[in-house]
């Protein structure tokens, strides 16, 4: 028993998470979501990078989504190049989890392209209390 | 997992031991009058967020042939009036966190960030410079006092001295807008931090930190963590609030409690 208390400890009081600002109160750890669209626009600013894809239903309608990711000192990181890695028109597939609050917004934890790469984009979830 | 997979975790822990029993033996670098030189850009932890998995694996297995945790902390031991108020903090999933306002983390919060950060050592002076928030630390360690004319600050004052080959640095001054370590985790303007560097092979510091709060503890609250040098890694900028789109999301949330709140159980 003492091993587990120690244990349960350790995860509630872990290592810093390098998540998103206060990601739990924002996201739902709960509702991932796998979404493949066309690259809009691509925000790469402080404190996260912002992109957007237009997803297409089955029906033909489109809905812009925006995904948010890791500041560009993170993104460098692993292995991002700004205009490079992602560019406007680009076939993308993210995964992610949706936002709270707002319809259409994700946090993006994985982007990959049709050519076979991937890249990390964001932070795992959190469901808070941390 | 597979057993070339499994095959591949044994050899890099074998290396990594290898590695870990030829750096104790490793004279750790010192500076001219003698003192444990701790410059270089550093980071906390074993985050593969940062390092990537392969790296992390590797550091984590240095850490355990190093015979010391690589980590360890104990739950805060707040009186309950404020253990209730951090609770409440959690149940809202750290939406009030002061750094989702890109305000500066405070001690020891802007160290156990997994973001990289440099020390810079001159015979009277260790400055260390955070790449989160642009954060920059000057610690004199010519023997001065802390200034009789402080006015609450989010990283506080520091000053050093060296206890045999540790840096000790004594922290006060602090306003009470920051958090700890992790949600919730407040504190007043009493804070008194004491941070203990001790550089125990040429690639690791053992961070030792005491706080004490006589408002809010019961008794102080100790942590360890160590921490990495970074070969080849520098300081980037990060300007947190050129595009803080997190402050309308929350503004939004903050408008309905029961869209983010931990239900009651």
């Amino acid at each position: 028993m003492k091993t587990l208390i120690a244990a349960v400890a350790v995860v509630a009081f872990g290592p810093g998470a390098l998540a998103h600002h206060s990601f739990a109160a924002q996201y739902d750890s709960t509702r991932p979501i796998t979404l493949t669209g066309t690259v809009a626009k691509v925000d790469w600013t402080n404190p996260h990078m912002h992109f957007y894809v237009d997803v297409k239903d089955d029906k033909g309608r489109v809905t812009q989504w925006t995904f948010e990711g890791y500041p560009p000192n993170m993104l460098v990181r692993q292995g991002w190049k700004r205009d490079v890695s992602m560019k406007v028109g680009d076939t993308v597939t993210v995964s992610g989890w949706q936002a709270r609050a707002e319809a259409n917004t994700a946090a993006a934890r994985e982007v990959s392209w049709p050519d076979g790469r991937k890249l990390a984009s964001g932070p795992p979830a959190t469901i808070g209390g941390q | 997992m597979t057993p070339t997979a499994r095959s591949l975790v044994i050899a890099l822990a074998f290396f990594s031991c290898a590695i870990s029993a030829q750096q104790r033996s490793t004279p750790i670098p010192r500076t001219a009058d003698g003192k444990p030189d701790l410059s270089g850009v550093w980071v906390a932890g074993t985050q593969p967020l940062l390092l990537g998995e392969q790296e992390s694996a590797r550091l984590r297995a240095a850490d355990a042939a190093a015979g010391r945790p690589a980590f360890r902390r104990e739950p805060p031991p707040y009186k309950p009036e404020f253990e209730a108020k951090r609770l409440e903090f959690v149940a809202r999933r750290g939406v009030d966190d002061p750094m989702a306002r890109c305000l500066l983390s405070g001690v020891p919060r802007v160290t156990t960030r997994p973001l990289p950060f440099q020390i810079v050592q001159t015979k009277d002076l260790v400055v260390i410079l955070y790449e989160a928030h642009h954060a920059f630390r000057i610690i004199p360690t010519d023997g001065r006092p802390h200034p009789d004319d402080l006015e609450p600050s989010y990283l506080g004052d520091s000053i050093g001295r060296w206890d045999g080959d540790t840096l000790v640095v004594d922290v006060v001054g602090f306003n009470e807008k920051t958090w700890l370590a992790g949600t919730g985790t407040i504190h007043s303007e009493q804070l008194h931090v004491v941070e203990r560097y001790t550089r125990d092979t040429p690639e690791s510091i053992v961070y030792e930190v005491t706080i004490e709060d006589p408002v809010v503890f019961t008794r102080p609250w100790r942590q360890q963590e160590i921490l990495h040098l970074r070969p080849g890694e520098r300081i980037r900028e990060y300007e947190c609030i050129e595009n803080n789109q997190d402050l309308q999301r929350i503004e939004k949330l903050l408008q309905n409690e029961s869209i983010f709140r931990v239900p009651p159980k």
